[in-house]
């Protein structure tokens, strides 16, 4: 759940990274947390075993663009792939606002990845949430090794739904297109809360700042 | 999806109002409400001592974690919980199904004083975001609102 702040002037949004074991989700967090200005994030906090397995959920809370005046501030969650811990999914999902789900690219992981998003969707119906109605993008991680499916397999196997969404080609490790990912879903997700306004407006629209073409081209566009 | 939760300017200032109070009894030195998704919602004491988004985040897990052992024995969820330290120590209790209020104390109060007024700050807390939830204020802006540069910068 969102939530508007006037006396601190801030918005809050919780972005979840959903997918199987051993995907990547923690490494997408790294890399984030090494790369963006030290001003504009907080501490990457990591619950994991003692052979760095996400036990709980990794958690990185973000300061991004200013609305109206207002910071926006991004909660990013890991949660644990391991099938046996599904409570903790569903405690993750709690009031999330946006998705990204993180496939592994190996032939060999198919199985998981269908099996991962079959549960996401199961996780966010017993929140009474469908997967349509919250703005998700797809990374397909790992792509810098040998034994991976081609994209349009995946696209097939894990982005067939009426409505397909942004999809990334991936290498978490090096951090191709991680910020390109989260920079989609975040777009997608205030795009989605700037479509439910319910108020008349009290103040003009700001001039929007001139488009800049993306720094890196998505694998699949939304449709 | 609803519309986005506001917190108005008079929200806030009768949350802290509430959490004041309660702060000043109870001797304590930070409390934070949060949702049961880890947001923060209010915050009010001495937030120099640490960083209260994680500790939201770490709170709401934590009390989501012990929901399984209250099962155990027969209850829906502990109310409350308490994470003792030698010289700091969290309190949270429950406010509501979607809200958790968090403490922090240290050597100048006792577990029994911020429990006692902890409780009835809850219901004070609780019966406010109750109004907020059916006050219908909201916040609107629009698509050209939103820059077409990336929310977050690879640096």
């Amino acid at each position: 759940m969102s939530i508007i702040n006037y006396a601190s002037r801030e918005i809050q949004f919780k972005i979840v990274y959903y997918g199987p074991a051993l995907c990547g989700k923690t490494t997408n967090l790294g890399y984030i947390h090494k790369r963006i200005n030290p001003e504009n994030r907080g501490d990457l906090v990591s619950l994991a075993t003692a052979a760095d397995r996400t036990l709980f959920f990794d958690f990185l809370p973000l300061n991004a663009v200013v609305i109206k005046g207002f910071v926006t501030k991004f909660q990013l969650y890991t949660v644990p792939g391991q099938v046996i811990y599904n409570a903790t999914r569903q405690l993750v999902l709690r009031s999330v606002d946006g998705i990204i789900f993180v496939a592994d690219s190996q032939w060999e992981k198919m199985e998981e990845n269908v099996e991962s998003f079959k549960n996401l969707e199961d996780n966010l119906a017993k929140q009474n949430i469908s997967i349509d109605e919250i703005p998700y993008v797809v990374q397909y991680n790992k792509r810098d090794l040998e034994n991976v499916a081609p994209v349009n397999y995946l696209e097939y196997v894990l982005n067939n739904r009426k409505k397909r969404v942004q999809s990334f080609e991936v290498v978490s490790s090096t951090g191709q297109n991680v910020f390109a990912s989260l920079n989609a879903v975040s777009q997608i997700l205030l795009h989605k809360f700037s479509k439910q306004s319910d108020v008349p407006k009290t103040a003009p629209a700001p001039v929007a700042i001139p488009m800049e073409p993306p720094a890196v081209k998505p694998a699949g566009v939304a449709r | 999806m609803n519309a986005i939760p506001c917190l108005t300017i008079e929200d806030v200032a009768n949350l802290d109002g509430v959490l004041g109070d309660f702060l000043q009894k109870a001797e304590a030195e930070l409390t934070v409400v949060i949702d049961r998704g880890g947001n923060v919602i209010s915050q009010f004491g001495d937030m120099t001592v640490m960083d209260v988004t994680i500790i939201a985040a770490l709170a709401a897990g934590s009390f989501a974690a012990t929901k399984e052992l209250a099962r155990r024995i027969g209850e829906i969820e502990f109310n409350a919980l308490y994470h003792q330290g030698n010289g700091n120590h969290i309190f949270m209790n429950s406010v509501d199904d979607d809200t958790i209020m968090i403490t922090v104390f240290g050597k100048r109060t006792t577990v029994g004083l911020v429990r006692f007024y902890s409780a009835s700050a809850a219901q004070s807390v609780g019966a406010l975001l109750k109004a907020l939830s059916t006050g219908g204020h909201g916040f609107s802006f629009d698509a050209s609102d939103i820059t077409a540069t990336p929310v977050f910068a690879d640096q």
